[in-house]
């Protein structure tokens, strides 16, 4: 029974860190928390969702059609809400991230209502070993939020490119005066990581239901990873991702599983309080 | 005035609505080295920022030989062959030290590795250093990595703000020895320095701003013999 609570968290955890992994990314660049990420995840599972039930192609199409639109989804609201406010205050660019992601959600919810969905899938066993279950969906989360982790690693460690990024998010004007034309890098940033929460999107409709509000629930494990790996660190929201998958599905031991959303709350709460660089981040990232 | 590699003709600047530096007058020849001297608040480092393009001028014109540079993007007057070192915050503190010089020949990558090996006989601790972050490094170590990684963009003219602020006595001698030598591999300098009288020492020219205008512009030598300038900028009496 336990080690069924461990796999649900590892699955859990890989739900969590490739947007983790994005909103610290972003985080890098822009210096403020975006909470739009809830809005970005629920349009993914949405366009997922139109081509995959709508249109009837098969799932792993739609997925990549979430990403892309995603994608663009996150770009615009970097060019038409964000840019413009580049320069306030990183609380008054958390406040408007929030009401980007409550206007996001209720387009979502004129266009689609507020029914729960699912994808169209034929039904399959779940794998059973040891008495632990796991269903097929729950294997190719798994593995492509590893396959995601090492490519952004080596895209970050070993690319012309993931290293501009690395340098635009240490210090934009120094990359601007090397040559590095920091409105592309930034660009493409958003692209990157608005795919990450399109491909979120499709994981949590597979994994949970989908509704205007999926993007919403997982934004509070997802900035507790974050946080936890020490924001503006991928590296560390990766094994952020980890630690509060696995808690979530854990604390099901001690407590009824309603309280698990509360996990994420406490763990950012003490973080704050004890070590707000997060486990692997640096003293000098302020908020 | 005659016609040097870099040009500032009548340029003014400034943040926010009023201008700093105002029609000010520069200009570097080809090989050789500038200084910019004046108090504190005087605009030298407004100028330098603006002719690196890190600030937009409002005024005037700025030109690399034949190319007008004024009001392009810092990422374009770069691959114009101009390098600026900041005063502060000029490395990348996250990135290695490779990956730092690694991000000066940007707009050259082919040449990667043959200008390392330049940078690497000009520093040879960076090379021992090239896999520390550059943040980790001392302030010495960092300033030769900020150096290091100007010259991997082979610039025609090097700017540097402050090049010996917060470093000890014998690194700042170093330094003013460091950018002689660089120099005479044939790159022109303008800087900005607090440590007037060692700048001018190895300087061919020098300018004194005062209240963001040049106040006076000679060759180094004689702005090192005039009485007036060692009394108000050197802080020597003769």
């Amino acid at each position: 029974m336990n080690a069924q609570l461990i796999i649900n968290g590892i699955v859990n955890a890989s739900l969590i860190a490739p947007p983790a992994i994005a909103f610290s990314l972003l985080f890098g660049i822009l210096r403020f928390p975006n909470f739009a990420i809830g809005g970005y995840i629920t349009v993914g599972a949405f366009i997922a969702y139109s081509l995959n039930v709508g249109t009837g192609l098969p799932l792993w199409i739609a997925g990549l059609g979430a990403m892309a639109g995603t994608a663009v989804v996150a770009w615009l609201s970097d060019v038409l809400v964000f840019r413009p406010m580049r320069g306030h205050t990183p609380v008054t660019l958390l406040v408007v991230s929030i009401a980007l992601t409550l206007v996001l959600e209720h387009i979502v919810r004129l266009i689609y209502s507020a029914d729960v969905r699912g994808f169209d899938l034929p039904l399959q066993r779940p794998v059973k070993f040891a008495s632990m279950h796991i269903t097929h969906e729950q294997i190719n989360i798994i593995l492509m939020a590893v396959a995601i982790a090492v490519a952004v690693h080596l895209m970050l460690s070993f690319t012309r490119i993931g290293k501009a990024m690395r340098a635009t998010a240490d210090n934009q004007t120094l990359a601007e005066v090397r040559g590095i034309n920091t409105t592309h890098v930034i660009a493409l940033t958003w692209f990157v990581c608005g795919a990450l929460f399109g491909l979120t999107g499709v994981f949590a409709g597979l994994d949970l239901v989908i509704e205007p509000l999926v993007g919403w629930n997982l934004t509070i494990p997802i900035f507790a990873a974050a946080i936890l790996g020490g924001i503006g660190s991928p590296y560390g929201a990766m094994l952020g991702a980890l630690l509060v998958g696995l808690a979530e599905e854990l604390t099901v031991l001690v407590l009824p599983s309603s309280y698990k959303v509360g996990v994420g709350f406490l763990i950012i709460a003490i973080l704050l309080l004890i070590r707000p660089q997060g486990l692997f981040g640096r003293s000098e990232i302020k908020k | 005035m005659t016609e040097g590699l870099l040009n500032v003709t009548k340029v003014s600047a400034g943040y926010g609505r009023g201008d700093i530096v105002h029609n000010v007058d520069l200009n570097v020849k080809a090989k050789r080295v500038a200084t910019i001297i004046g108090p504190n608040g005087a605009g030298k480092s407004t100028m330098i920022k603006t002719i690196a393009g890190v600030l937009c001028r409002r005024k005037g014109s700025i030109r690399i030989g034949k190319t007008e540079i004024g009001g392009m993007p810092a990422s374009e007057i770069a691959r114009c062959g101009v390098a600026y070192v900041p005063q502060e915050a000029n490395v990348f503190r996250q990135l290695s030290v490779v990956e730092n010089l690694q991000m000066g020949s940007w707009t050259a990558p082919a040449e990667f590795f043959e200008r390392l090996e330049r940078v690497y006989t000009l520093f040879p601790v960076l090379k021992e250093r090239a896999k520390i972050p550059a943040g980790n490094l001392s302030g010495g170590q960092r300033q030769m990595v900020a150096f290091g990684m100007a010259l991997m963009v082979e610039p025609k003219v090097l700017l540097l703000d402050e090049p010996s602020a917060g470093l000890s006595p014998a690194m700042v001698e170093q330094m003013f020895d460091t950018i002689t030598r660089v120099n005479k591999t044939g790159i022109a300098v303008l800087m900005v320095e607090q440590n007037a009288v060692q700048a001018l020492r190895i300087s061919d020219h020098g300018y004194v701003m005062a209240a963001g205008r040049v106040a006076m512009s000679a060759p180094a030598d004689e702005l090192l013999k005039s009485k007036d300038v060692s009394e108000l900028y050197l802080g020597t009496r003769q």
